[in-house]
This record gives structure tokens, sequence and C-alpha cells, in this order.
């Protein structure tokens, strides 16, 4: 059989791949498209008439301040809950390979929080901050907790960081436990022989040949962080004062409670360029950094 | 003491260490659960007067479980939830896993321009797509309010990941030896790819199943403007009530927390051991 | 063969179909002959949500229209967008004032003629037609616990005695003297603060529109008006003997109304709303609703202030069929004028009916007190044509006063400035 006429590939890449683009197409590129159609009109979101206004939506997006505020804010939190979840989940990572008793149990208990949805999840730690550690900082009169950390601009952020790490630091472990275990012994046993203390050994050789964990776990967590929505309306929901509002969130607040649906939706396109770029760059800085084991 | 008992003394108290950072560690993550368990025993007004206590001041209650459960209407939604689950999860991992081996092993543009953009819809704002959605669904279509739907929508959403996951699966799991011995056995691709490579999959069609069945089990936002009649309401959804803008009913929300999160944490202690292996070769490659 | 099952079964659905609209002619009104109509509800209001679960079932049961009612914690305009752009719009929809005018124009029907427009004052026109059909009376107020006052005090307690700011303080120092240190709460949502306290600025003042426009223009001078001044005294009265003053940003609303329902505060500025959550703790049967004391001669402290709250209106779109329609209007004629339509009102979901007609017995305590100030006339209307992001702007500015990050002359400027940047509604 010919494998390399034009048929045949069109039947081979049909019978493999062609349900996943279709639906892939319709339920993604589809919207999408419209979607972008939608941020040149300034429809409202409820009213029948779509009127046209080509770029005007992107024009008041440069002139909104909350949004680059928003913005701003999100940068900040990422790249800080970005390097807290990844040192976090590589230290787990490493203890929970090291051989210890009860491994699997302990890597069952740090994966625990990716079950829960992300509404309920805040939720539950907005509980937490503003009841649990208020109630154990006046029984033991501890005092930074006594009142909750909820309540001040920088607390608030501290918050949402402190849940993201808790919720993406057991996923993330996963994907570094399988980067230390993709590792072989062989190459551990020559750097040993070598002389290598094993933290040498971690840092000269193990994370080298893990890079490719690395590019994953950060592409992961830098999307994931840029898009947060779902906690910091369930955790702080802006609040204090607005100034823990993320750019997902402004995006939707501008689209819907403020019914500026075309601005919304230009917003959130802007997003999306933001995060693909910063997504983009990581992956391919990682990817030049990648050693072949 | 000579260096060889030195060193196994070190070994020793190094694990100890170990064991002590973990156990701290894990209490840490642990800690928002306990707190769970133990409100969610306790009526409304302990809840809120004293959410440390063991036993709150009106003693031990059920109340919470059967309340949520009658609000959610525990049952229908339990069976909702499933089947939408067990589908999607199952077609996403048929789907995904065979775009995956045609892109892999087919160094065709259509092959590189479908992987470019499933990994950059994988950046896209869930709002973006709402409106446009359910305009095209609802709207055009008119197909909103039926399961199918929702499942179709489902695997739309999840099949980029999972295409990403496999793809760096295949790459580094499967020899093209094997399939080429397939081959000259007389086997067609389609064979060769369902009785040679997909059972070499295992452990990434673990980590896929646990990781889209958690997401599809917990997802409120889809399936709340894909499915708006009630009897086909799904446990995030029907859970909404005890939560909102005005006012939160935390023990309501612990008792449906506990209650759906029973079913995905078995599904995750049955597929562990596959877990693991399964995310080293899911790495991009 | 498919054919021509698909073309029975059009025909036998199109015959359905007339002999329906037929039906719902001949008995126009009396909604007897709705049944079969599915229509859907959807309701706004969270705290009756199980009410009207409840309702539904049993007035599917007794009128043959079959009834659901959905909720949903998104945003509303949101939440009915995803129902507009889906071509799946509910029969019925309850909304706030803001809301009605935002839709009406597209999406509802005219409700003049009906029968129940005689019967209120609240019901929302536009250009002329009827369009909005008020579900009940509501009105914020200071929520005050009579119990915990005069086991305090030892003293009986009269609200109407305290509608001074001078007064009331008196009776906050003597509160704290009796061992009540922290007498007051203060809710610190952004629709409490701007939606709700912030929005009775401009709600008091004398001509209200006129004010607003003011703002708008710039020309307002908030710092040195009278009626900003006498609530923002208040206010900071408020916080002085806040139970949670340290944090008073974080004070969670379940929290601050236990502790008002249980006693251990006295005061929080709400609305007969609360009472949905006060009672799901051990409340003290004696509280009610006061004005907001101030020391101001101009009358507005012995009125609360509300009005119609809540309004349902018909979907207008092809979507919706004359005779769900027709069901839909025969099910807001129940709620008026039947008896088991006012008891599910006013007993079981405890609201202020807005209904000349519908006498309210077993109201809450709340509840009674917004009723005897309506009756008495004594209600300051609603100004429903706020931006849609004032609650949320407003309220951040108004958090930071609360959180002591900002002064009064700071608040008033930043205020000023959210007007002057914010194009007018039009109404």
């Amino acid at each position: 059989m010919k494998t390399n006429t034009m048929s045949y590939k069109c039947r081979q890449f049909l019978m493999f791949a062609g349900v996943t683009t279709a639906m892939f197409i319709a339920v993604v590129i589809v919207p999408f498209i419209y979607g972008i159609y939608l941020t040149l009109t300034s429809w409202d979101g409820v009213s029948k008439q779509k009127p046209f206004v080509g770029f005007a939506n992107y024009a008041a997006t440069f002139g909104d301040g909350a949004y680059w505020q928003a913005m701003g804010r999100t940068f900040l939190y990422s790249f800080i809950a970005v390097i807290l979840v990844n040192i976090v989940a590589f230290i787990l990572a490493f203890l929970v390979t090291s051989g210890v008793k009860g491994q699997n149990f302990f890597r069952a208990g740090f994966f625990t929080p990716n079950l829960i949805g992300g509404i309920v999840l805040g939720y539950i730690w907005k509980f937490v901050f503003n009841r649990a550690f208020v109630a154990l900082g006046n029984s033991f009169s501890i005092g930074p907790l006594s009142t909750s950390w909820l309540a001040t601009t920088g607390g608030a952020m501290l918050c949402l960081i402190i849940v993201s790490v808790w919720q993406y630091a057991g996923y993330m472990m996963l994907i570094y436990v399988a980067g230390f275990m993709s590792v072989s012994e062989d190459v551990l046993e020559a750097a040993r022989i070598d002389g290598c203390t094993n933290t040498q050994s971690i840092v000269y050789v193990s994370v080298p040949l893990m890079t490719s964990s690395f590019v994953q776990c950060l592409f992961l967590t830098v999307t994931r962080c840029f898009m947060v929505y779902d906690v910091n309306l369930s955790l702080t929901n802006g609040e204090p004062f607005n100034s823990s509002v993320m750019a997902a969130m402004h995006v939707y607040n501008q689209a819907f409670t403020y019914k500026n649906f075309g601005v919304g939706q230009a917003e959130a396109l802007i997003l999306f360029v933001v995060c693909a770029v910063v997504g983009v760059l990581q992956v391919y800085v990682g990817k030049k950094g990648e050693v072949s084991a | 003491m000579n260096a060889n008992e030195k060193a196994a003394r070190n070994k020793k108290i190094n694990h100890v260490v170990k064991i002590l950072i973990l156990t701290a560690l894990f209490v840490c993550f642990v800690f928002p659960f306990v707190l769970v368990v133990i409100n969610v025993f306790k009526t409304k007004a302990d809840i809120t007067s004293n959410p440390l206590a063991l036993v709150g001041a009106h003693g031990f209650t059920m109340a919470n479980f059967p309340e949520a459960m009658k609000k959610m209407n525990f049952g229908r939604s339990f069976l909702n939830s499933a089947f939408i689950t067990i589908c999607s999860t199952v077609l996403t991992i048929v789907f995904s896993s065979m775009t995956a081996f045609v892109i892999v092993r087919n160094n065709w543009k259509a092959c590189g321009a479908l992987l470019g953009m499933m990994v950059a819809s994988m950046v896209i704002p869930f709002q973006v797509l709402m409106i446009p959605m359910v305009s095209l669904y609802g709207g055009v279509l008119g197909i909103l309010n039926h399961r199918a739907t929702l499942i179709f929508m489902h695997v739309g959403f999840s099949l980029s990941m999972a295409t990403f996951m496999f793809h760096g699966s295949i790459k580094t799991n499967v020899p093209v030896a094997l399939e080429e011995a397939a081959t000259i056995d007389g086997c067609t691709r389609w064979q060769t790819y369902w009785m040679i490579v997909f059972p070499l999959l295992k452990s990434t069609i673990a980590t896929v199943a646990i990781i889209d069945a958690m997401g599809f089990w917990n997802d409120y936002l889809l399936p709340s403007l894909v499915l708006a009649k009630k009897e086909l309401y799904t446990i995030p959804i029907a859970t909404q009530v005890f939560y909102g803008t005005y006012s939160t009913d935390i023990g309501l929300v612990m008792a449906a927390l506990l209650l759906a999160m029973l079913p995905i944490l078995i599904l995750y202690i049955l597929l562990q051991r596959y877990i693991v292996e399964g995310v080293t070769s899911g790495a991009v490659k | 063969m498919k054919k021509k099952l698909l073309a029975v079964t059009l025909a036998a659905a199109m015959a359905a179909s007339l002999t329906a609209c037929q039906g719902s002619e001949s008995a126009d009104g009396g909604g007897a002959d709705n049944k079969g109509v599915s229509i859907t509800i959807f309701n706004s209001k969270i705290e009756v949500q199980a009410q009207f679960e409840e309702m539904a079932k049993e007035y599917s049961e007794t009128s043959g229209v079959n009834v659901e009612v959905y909720y949903s914690n998104d945003t509303v305009a949101a939440h009915l967008a995803t129902k507009y752009s889906s071509n799946d719009p509910y029969t019925l929809s309850m909304v706030d004032a803001k809301d009605v005018y935002s839709l009406a124009e597209d999406h509802a029907i005219d409700l003049t003629g009906e029968k129940w427009v005689d019967n209120t004052n609240y019901a929302i026109s536009m250009n002329g037609k009827v369009v909005g059909f008020p579900v009940c009376v509501e009105a914020r107020g200071l929520i005050y616990n009579k119990d915990a006052i005069e086991k305090v005090t030892g003293e009986p307690f009269n609200p109407e005695d305290y509608t001074t700011l001078d007064a009331f303080q008196g009776l906050l120092e003597k509160l704290a003297a009796g061992g009540m240190e922290t007498p007051t709460g203060i809710m610190k949502e952004d629709w409490s603060l701007a939606g709700h306290f912030l929005s009775e600025v401009y709600e008091t003042q004398e001509d209200v529109d006129g004010f607003i426009s003011s703002l708008h223009e710039g020309s307002a001078d908030l710092a040195n008006n009278a009626r900003w001044n006498a609530r923002m005294d208040y206010f900071d009265t408020m916080m002085k003997y806040n139970y949670a003053a340290g944090s008073a940003i974080a004070a969670e609303r379940e929290v601050s109304e236990q502790k008002l329902a249980e006693g251990e505060i006295a005061f929080m500025f709400g609305g007969n709303w609360d009472w949905s959550m006060i009672n799901a703790y051990e409340y003290s049967e004696n509280m009610g609703i006061m004005p907001v004391p101030e020391n101001t001669s101009d009358g507005t402290n012995k009125k609360l202030v509300g009005g119609g709250s809540k309004y349902f209106f018909i979907d207008s779109s092809d979507n919706t069929s004359e005779e769900q329609r027709q069901a839909a209007k025969d099910f807001l004629n129940w709620l008026v004028f039947d008896e088991a339509g006012n008891s599910f009102l006013t007993e079981k979901c405890a609201l202020v009916p807005a209904y000349s007609n519908i006498n309210a017995a077993g109201l809450d305590p709340l509840s009674v007190s917004v009723k005897s100030y309506a009756d008495a006339g004594n209600l300051i209307d609603n100004y429903n044509y706020l931006p849609d992001d004032h609650f949320s702007l407003c309220g951040a500015a108004f958090q930071k006063y609360l959180a002591g990050q900002t002064d009064r002359a700071g608040l008033a400027a930043e205020i000023e400035n959210y007007w002057k940047s914010t194009t007018p509604v039009e109404h």
C-alpha cells in the first residue's frame, strides 16, 4: 500500500484525528471566532441589538485603569504563586521519592486538595482564614492570627497565594515525582562514585535532567494562575476594596456586572494573548535549556 | 565509631527528619479537611460561634447530611454526574489518544497545526467562549438541555490537554520497532494502534482519567450553561443554592463537599499506582 | 416511513396548539384551561427558593399548569444573558427594579390592564406600559434587638425615642456602660455599604434626580451636603461601637447576623430580608427596624427607605407561547387574588405584600416594622437608576473608609470622582 499519497494521508488523519478535529473546531474554534466578533460590537449581553462599533471596545480597554491594575496584580500574584508552588512541589516530590515509609499515603494526602472544585475550595478556606484561624488566635493569644488576614490588602493577596500553593502543589508534585523517577539510577550511581554528595547530585544531575518536568509544571502553573477565577471569587470576591480583583474576575464583572459585554470580551481576549505569550515564551526558554539524557 | 556506623546513623537521622517534615507538611495539607469533618457534624449556630470545638454546644448532629442530600436531590444529581463523567472521560481518552498517535507518527502539516492550536487553546479564558457557545448551541442549533450535548462539550474542551499528554507518552514510551513488526505481520494501522499501542499507554490513560474525571465531576460553569433543567442537574449545579453573594450555608457546603468527594477519592486510590508513571510520559518533549 | 411519522407528529402538534389557543381565548383570565402548559420561573431571591419549589409543586397539582422554579447564583444579568443567547428564556423572571429597566424593552410583555395593577402603588411602567409586577415591599433601616437592649438597660426600649443621633449615642453609651461594650455591627459588603447605605444619601435628598445630575456634572458638593454629613455622623457612631472594630472589613455577614439575633449586639443597618438569616439562629422575638437616627429636622429620621422590591416580568419572545404567557398572567393573579397565593407570599415567604387587598398576618418582626411604616406612608422611595458599577466601585471606596484607610473628605472626593466619570443612566 502506498503511504505517501494525499488520499492515504487524508484517510489516516481522518480515521485517527477526524473526530477530535471536528469536536475541537465545533467546541473551541467556532465559539472563539464568534467571541472575537462580539468584541467588535457594543452589545450589553441581554438586548437584541448588537451594534457594530469596530475597535472602540479595544480603545475603551486601554482607558480602563482598573483592568490594567488587575492585570498588574495578576502578574505579581502569578509570579509569587508560581515560584512557591514549584518550590513546595519540588520539595514534596523529593521527600516522597526518597524512600521514606508510607510514601504512597503521603502522596495521596498531598494530592487530595485537587479533588475539590475551585469554588467550594474557596469557601472552605474563607472559613479557615476568617473563623478557624481567628478562633485559634484568640484562644491562644497569637497576635497575628487574632484578626482575619482577609481584612487587609496584603493579607488577602497572601491568602490567595497560600490557597494556590495548597491547591496546586500536590498536582505539580506528581509531575516532579515522575521526573525524579525518570532519572536513571546509573547516572546517580556514577555521580556518587565521582564524589557527589546527595545535595550535589540533585542540583547538578537530577535537576538538569528534569528540565522537561520543570517546563511542564511552569506552563501549567503560569497559565492557571493567570486565569484564576473560582478561588478569587469565593475566597476574597475582590475584597477588601477591590484590591484583590484579578484579571479574569475584572473581565467577568466588566462583561456582566457592569454590563459592558463588548469591553469585557475584548479584555478577556487581551488576557488570552498575554497568557499565550507568557506560556509560549516560558516553554521556549525552557526547551532551550533542556538537556538530552 | 567507624565511618560505616556513622553513615548508617546519619542515614537514620536523615530518615527521621524527612518523616517529620513530611508529617508537618501533611498536617498543613489536611488541616482544612479536618475542619470540614469537625464542623459538618454541628448546627449552623455552633459552626459560627465556635469553629474549633470538636462537638458543638448543641451536640453532635447528622442533620447537615440529610438536609444537603434533600436540597440537592442527591440521588438524581449523583447519577447525572456519574453518567456524564464516565462517558466524557472514556470518550476523551479514546479520541485524544488516537489523535496523539497520528500526530506523533506522522510529520504532516495538518498534525503540527492541530497540536499547535490545541496547546494554544489551553490558555483561552472560559469567559471568552461562554456567551458565543450558548448562542451557537442554544440559539442556533437549539440542542442545550441534553446530557449528550454536555458530554460533547466536555470532551471538546478536554481533548487539547489529553492529546498533549498522550503525545508525550507515545513519543517516549512506544517503540516504533514494535509497530513496524506488527505492520510486517499484516496489521493495518488501525489494528496496530488498538492491539499494540493503546495497551502500552496504561499509565497515561490512568492519569488522564483521574485528571479529567476530577475536572468533569467538579465543573460548575459549563454544566450550568448547558443543563438548565432540574432533572439534568449535576452535583455542582445542585449545590449552588448553598452559597452565593448574600449568604453561605457552610454546614451544607461541607456536607455536600464530603458527599461529592468520596467517589472521586476512591477512583484516585484505585488509579494511584498507575499515575506516577503516567505523568512522566506526558512531560513536554 | 420516517417522513410520514414526522408529518403526523407535526400535524398533531399543530392541532394541539390550535385547540390550546382557542381554549385560552375562551377562558380569558380564568386560567382554568391552561392544563398541560409548562411555565418556568426564575427566582432571584435565594431565601425563598425552598418555599417557591414547594409552591410550584402544589400549584402544578391544583391548576394543571406545570411550574418549575429555578435559581442561579451567577449574577442575574450574566445568567439571563446566557438564557437569552440560547433562546431559552424563563416564562417569568424575578429581577431587581434596575434590571427591569434594562431588560423590559426587549424582553417583557405589556401588563397594562391586568387586574392587579389597580391594587398596587409599586408596579413598574416604561413608556406608559406596565411591565413589572412587584413581588413584595422591602425597606432598609436600622435593625434593633429590643430584648437585648432592655436586658442591659433595664428600661423599656421605644425606637421612637431615638430618632436623633444624640439620643442614639446616649443609648449606646448606656449599653456600653451596662456591659454590652460593642453594641453595633456593620455589614462590610459592597452591596450593603454602597448599594444600600450610600444610596440613601441620594434617596433622602429633596430632589433626587437633580442631585444625581449635579453629581454627574461635578457641581454637587458632597462634603458640605447636609444629608451626607448627617448620614456619615451616624456611620461614624456605628463604627465607634462596632463589635468588629479591629477588623471591620473581615466581619462575615453570618457572624454579625448571629450576634444580632442572639443579642450580643443590638443594632445593625439592614433590611427586612435580613430576617431570613436571623431566623437560622436562636433569635429574639422582639426585633424590628427603625429609621436611621440623625440630628436633622427634615423628617428623614422618621422614615425608612424602601418600596417595591423584586419584580416579575413575562417573556415577550417567540420562545414563549401565548398559552404560556396566559398561564404566567394567571399565576400572577393567583398570587394577588387567591387565598392560597396570598398565604404563600405572606405566611410561607414572610414577604410584605405590595398589594392593598392582601391582608398580611403572620409576618416576621422585621416585616411587621416595614409594613407599619409603609402603611403610614413613611417610606422614602428607592432610587432605581444607579449605574451598574456603582455598588462595586463606590463600595470599594466605602470599605476603605470602614477600614480607616481614608477620611470622610477622601471618601466624598472618591464618590464625586466616580460620578463625574460615569455616563448618566437614561430614564
